[in-house]
């Protein structure tokens, strides 16, 4: 993350935390992290082999004679179009849920203007990067587009009919699954890079981008589960039916459109 | 390569899956290009040049086997026959498109302005490429709607649609991905069709019709869209005078 947003993004907590400090700053760490225990495990492997490819890079930059890049297998293809395709999708859902949300939300807590505002831009911004990368890649959108719109509105605007806690809680559920699914995505990925080496092959710019671009996407993901959890999601009654829905729903939503 | 070798080979080509359409497309680790094998493709080429003289037919393609220096009957065994011909005037000329993208919009800067207009072009462009075979051309579409040979044929149909889109710069990530690429589908082969009965000069009353079409299905798409639009318009009023009666939505 680049400081300029950090800072951004520090403000706004701040700003959020002041009205209501129900948990101190600890506390809502802890309970994140025991939340969304295997997310967060996943993203700190993630980020140790950054720094391993982070330095074969610049040693590969070093030795001038370019290594071969080869040719992405079927399977390899299949992958990245679904997944390009799923990520698009789920960008599209996201902004939509904050859509429907934002308006009756923000007229009963005017004090969460800034961080919807915020959530919004940020997944605004994912949306355009997949729409870019799935032109880019010549991948086909989803078939179920209004589908997922009506569904996603649906889900945005009625958990934030129930209420703060609900639309937190909806929030919560959605980006814990999201979190885990680019972190699988990651994975991947990862895999694939290691193939190559081992293979003497080079990954090229294109890869690096899309890896970091994932982690980018996938750090704000789960800065938005911090958010929610701040605001309360754990208060929304019955919490664990609410969030097992949603979670359910969105991992069907997922697998659907993974391949239609 | 002896003859004899050549067939063997031959006989154990298996035609690829045709199911690339839409995968993932890489510029750092790009697929290995084409559908066909060294020995088809020498074939082919090769009979591909008797196509104007004898059509799409087997003849053709024993003539091309003879001239690439294998033996009549190794014909038999490139998989699908004339159906293969055909595929291969297909393939090539899609792919053909693509490296005249440049050269076609900056001698015909008109064309080059907004994405339909390069669709347009583009679509133009690969009906010319019919033009050498165009007298045999209701030949090759009786074979390609054999039953076998459907799905084959609007694999390919589907995969010109998504080249002239991709090359014209179309950026639609939404429902209308699928309308455009259906629609050019149709009109592409309404067009071709068209152009097998058509005598005027410079294939002029092909291209007014294919224009026609394409205006056609862009004032379909239009109100699809505004229809889509007034559905949304309606929804978010209908909330609007919910709320301003009170009702807490
Ligand atoms: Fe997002
Ligand atoms: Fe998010």
């Amino acid at each position: 993350m680049p400081p300029s947003c950090e800072k951004n993004l520090m403000r706004i907590m701040r700003q959020m935390r002041r009205p209501h400090t129900r948990l101190p700053l600890h506390n809502n760490f802890l309970l994140s992290a025991a939340f969304a225990p295997s997310s967060r495990r996943i993203s700190s492997t993630a980020r140790r082999s950054d720094a391993t490819t982070g330095t074969s890079e610049a040693a590969q930059s070093k030795s001038s004679n370019p290594k071969p890049r080869k040719p992405l297998t079927k399977e390899q293809r299949d992958f990245l179009s679904s997944a390009l395709r799923v990520n698009q999708t789920g960008e599209l859902a996201a902004t939509l849920i904050y859509t429907a949300q934002t308006p009756p939300l923000v007229n009963a807590h005017p004090h969460l203007r800034p961080l919807m505002a915020h959530m919004y831009d940020q997944e605004a911004g994912h949306l355009k990067t997949f729409n870019s990368l799935i032109t880019k890649h010549r991948v086909r959108p989803t078939a179920l587009y209004p589908l997922w719109s009506l569904m996603a509105t649906g889900l945005g605007w009625s958990t934030a009919l129930m209420g703060r806690e609900a639309a937190m809680a909806c929030t919560e559920a959605v980006e814990t699954e999201i979190g885990e699914h680019y972190n699988n995505q990651i994975r991947s990925l990862l895999e694939m890079f290691e193939q190559w080496e081992a293979e003497g092959y080079e990954v090229g710019p294109e890869f690096r981008d899309l890896i970091s671009t994932l982690r980018r996407i996938r750090d704000e993901e789960l800065e938005h589960l911090d958010h929610a959890v701040e605001h309360d999601a754990k208060e929304a009654r019955p919490y664990w039916l609410l969030t097992s829905i949603i979670r359910a729903g969105c991992r069907g939503a997922i697998w659907t459109s993974e391949r239609v | 390569m002896a003859p004899s070798r050549a067939l063997t080979r031959l006989t154990l080509l298996r035609r690829a899956p045709s199911s690339a359409l839409r995968r993932y497309h890489s510029y750092d680790h790009p697929a290995p290009a084409g559908i066909f094998n060294a020995s088809e493709q020498a074939i082919l080429s090769a009979a591909y040049k008797h196509v104007p003289e004898h059509g799409f037919t087997q003849h053709a393609l024993s003539l091309g086997a003879r001239d690439a220096g294998y033996l009549d009957i190794s014909t038999n065994v490139v998989p699908e026959g004339p159906f293969s011909l055909i595929r291969y005037h297909l393939v090539t000329q899609r792919e053909a498109l693509a490296p005249r993208r440049e050269a076609i919009f900056s001698k015909d800067a008109n064309a080059a302005t907004t994405v339909p207009a390069r669709v347009e072009r583009l679509t133009w462009e690969r009906l010319l490429g019919n033009r050498d075979v165009n007298h045999r051309w209701q030949e090759a579409l009786a074979i390609m709607a054999q039953p076998s040979h459907v799905p084959a044929s609007f694999h390919e149909l589907a995969l010109l649609a998504d080249e002239i889109h991709f090359l014209a710069g179309d950026t639609s990530v939404d429902p209308s991905w699928y309308t455009k690429r259906g629609g050019l589908s149709v009109i592409y082969a309404s067009s071709e069709l068209f152009m097998t009965n058509d005598r005027s000069p410079g294939f002029g009353d092909t291209r007014a019709f294919l224009q026609r079409r394409l205006a056609e299905g862009g004032s379909l798409s239009n109100a699809v869209g505004g229809v889509t639009q007034w559905l949304g318009f309606t929804a978010s009023a209908g909330v609007n005078v919910l709320r301003s009666k009170g009702v807490r939505i």
